[in-house]
């Protein structure tokens, strides 16, 4: 795949990785006191468990954003963008027409004059063979 | 249940009734369309170009000019992207109804990093260009070289030829 549909591709992996992260957070956390007028929410049923998995997972998912964004700094520079612009690749383009036409003007030339030298050799090699067929007698 | 019938064919193909006699007798085919046209009810251009952002009213973020540094826009986007999802998260734990601006903030730098991208399509194009024309006059090098070395070789035969027939 070409490097900015990779880069495009990337972005979209960060977005999602973004929005899934916020959502299991937030859809996962314990409840939390508010203030101190209201009595503190009631223990889940398995607290060990729920809170030693969900301990792990705002390390393992906001790991896998930095590495997603990390990845994306790289593939911006491996884009092979070279300073100039606009200007400069149509200046080149412009130059490697020009060549381009130069050049399929000696290939029409030497074309045209390999077909010729065919020709005549193709027309020498039918008096020869036509020579050859008049003069062997058969006996 | 009722069902639709397929419309009818275009009614001016009785103009064409004499085409195979007499090419000339029926009307040429109209010129391709140029501009904006409706297909199905919708509005379609036949001018191809990357709208700007503006134009479809988003904030531009990154600096306007003839020449923009893509790589470092790409990563200071990048940057600004990562602390703005963690401020989002610091929203969420603080003041957790004030979420909707971060939220617009972080589609808009989303929309921005696309934006650049797509804008660096027509830069692409032109290079694949380029590549394509290195490779054709490659190509035409190639057979020129090719070409006149089998005729130095067909003359060389000839002449060995003659050679050899002058000899018996």
């Amino acid at each position: 795949m070409d490097i900015i549909s990779q880069l495009q591709e990337q972005l979209n992996l960060i977005a999602s990785l973004a929005f899934n992260t916020i959502g299991t957070l937030q859809r996962d956390a314990p409840p939390v006191r508010l203030s101190p007028n209201y009595p503190e929410p009631p223990a889940s049923a398995n607290p060990t468990e729920e809170t030693a998995n969900f301990a792990e997972q705002p390390k393992l998912m906001s790991a896998a954003l930095v590495k997603a964004a990390k990845q994306f700094d790289a593939l911006v520079s491996a884009l092979p963008i070279s300073e100039g612009g606009e200007e400069a690749q149509l200046k080149r383009i412009a130059e490697l027409q020009a060549e381009n036409d130069v050049i399929g003007q000696e290939l029409q030339k030497q074309l045209e004059a390999a077909e010729n030298e065919l020709k005549h050799v193709q027309e020498l090699f039918s008096q020869a063979s036509d020579n050859c067929l008049n003069l062997k007698k058969p006996d | 249940m009722a069902t639709a019938t397929y419309p009818p064919p275009p009614p001016y193909y009785r103009l064409y009734k004499d085409y195979l006699q007499n090419p000339k007798s029926a009307p040429e085919p109209l010129p391709p369309i140029e501009g904006t046209y409706i297909c199905f009810g919708g509005n379609y251009t036949t001018d191809d170009v990357l709208p700007s952002l503006e134009e479809q009213g988003v904030r531009q973020l990154y600096p306007t000019g003839p020449n923009i540094d893509y790589k470092k826009e790409l990563r200071s986007l990048n940057k600004e992207l990562q602390l703005h999802i963690l401020e989002l998260a610091d929203v969420l734990v603080e003041r957790p109804s004030q979420y909707a601006r971060r939220v617009e903030d972080i589609s808009l730098i989303f929309k921005n990093l696309h934006h650049l991208l797509n804008s660096l399509r027509p830069h692409q194009a032109r290079a694949t260009l380029i590549h394509i024309l290195e490779l054709q006059i490659q190509r035409r090098k190639q057979a020129v070289e090719d070409i006149k070395r089998r005729r130095e070789e067909a003359q060389k035969l000839l002449k060995e030829s003659l050679t050899t027939l002058e000899e018996h």
